[in-house]
């Protein structure tokens, strides 16, 4: 609790030494210019010779020149560390940046998997189209206890049943390749769908 | 909205030192017409002109900055982050980009085996 009553106190310390600066430093700039303006008027000779003073004139000059410089050089360092300040506790501003990063982000991620599910539902639709062509077709090498992707589409209960076999296509495949369908390896078809009855759920 | 503020805020400083730039150099061209012999008064006058403005203006706009600093600030460092959202959208990008490397390989191994029916 004394920790966070410090903290605070700080701000405000660090706050109204930024007021204190900012006073001094405008204040600074105005008073050495006012003055160089008043010494550049000439003036009568008083009890100090003419070059004298005008080589006192012309120091004071330099100094209060100087003295603007710095100051102007004072201010730039103050509009910095209120950069900093600002930066660091300016919450609102902060809050405000995270929540608009957060929704791009979003919005990014958001598109890119809509894009990803639309590609994917294009490519099961070729997938199916093109698994119906070949195992239709005489170079499937498939045995009755692999069900294809376009039958599994039919018949959902398909996967749970070890023994099911496609309806309309087993009878052309009878046709065609009913002596080989029972020697086939599963392991040699390419289209990844394979499973031994031991690994169906 | 309030980023819009946020980055107002910051411009508003840039122009601040602008201001201060333009304050030397206001002051430095009235010394350097008042050093010659004949002097215009009327670039005297704009000069001045110039510096007051531009002092006024510097001193106005960083006691507004302070006094909306001194009521914003708070003693506590700020927690927020994007993390999360960043690392999930870059997670989408890699399963994008993995989707894109996988179907190039497969566009290859239909072009080779086209190349082999054709051959």
């Amino acid at each position: 609790m004394a920790t966070q009553r410090v903290l605070p106190q700080s701000k405000e310390t660090l706050l109204q030494n930024y007021n204190k600066r900012l006073k001094d430093d405008i204040k600074s700039i105005l008073d050495n210019f006012t003055e160089i303006i008043k010494t550049a008027k000439v003036r009568e000779e008083t009890q100090v010779s003419r070059p004298t003073q005008a080589e006192q004139d012309h120091y004071e000059m330099h100094v209060r020149a100087a003295n603007i410089v710095r100051a102007g050089e004072s201010l730039m360092k103050l509009v910095s560390d209120l950069k900093q300040f600002l930066i660091l506790n300016d919450f609102p501003s902060v809050n405000d940046a995270i929540s608009l990063q957060n929704q791009q982000l979003r919005s990014l991620q958001d598109e890119c998997d809509k894009k990803l599910t639309s590609l994917r539902d294009e490519i099961a639709i070729d997938l199916y189209e093109l698994e119906e062509e070949y195992y239709s077709s005489s170079y499937s090498l498939w045995d009755n206890s692999d069900v294809p992707l376009c039958e599994a589409y039919r018949r959902p209960d398909s996967w749970m049943s070890p023994d099911s076999s496609c309806s309309s296509p087993s009878e052309d495949r009878e046709d065609t390749d009913g002596p080989l369908a029972p020697e086939t390896n599963p392991q040699h078809h390419l289209n990844g769908h394979s499973t031994t009855t031991t690994e169906k759920p | 909205m309030a980023t819009l503020h946020h980055e107002g805020r910051l411009r508003a400083l840039e122009e601040v030192e602008k201001e201060i730039a333009m304050i030397l150099q206001c002051a430095g061209n009235i010394v350097l017409e008042l050093s010659k012999d004949k002097h215009n008064a009327s670039l005297l006058d704009r000069q001045l002109l110039q510096f007051q403005s531009s002092v006024n203006r510097v001193e106005s706009e960083l006691s507004a900055q302070i006094r909306y600093l001194t009521q914003v600030a708070t003693g506590q460092p700020h927690e927020g982050s994007t993390y999360s959202a960043r690392k999930d959208c870059q997670m989408a990008l890699n399963r994008a980009e993995y989707a894109k490397v996988k179907l190039g390989e497969l566009g290859r191994t239909c072009e080779v085996m086209l190349e082999q029916q054709q051959s």
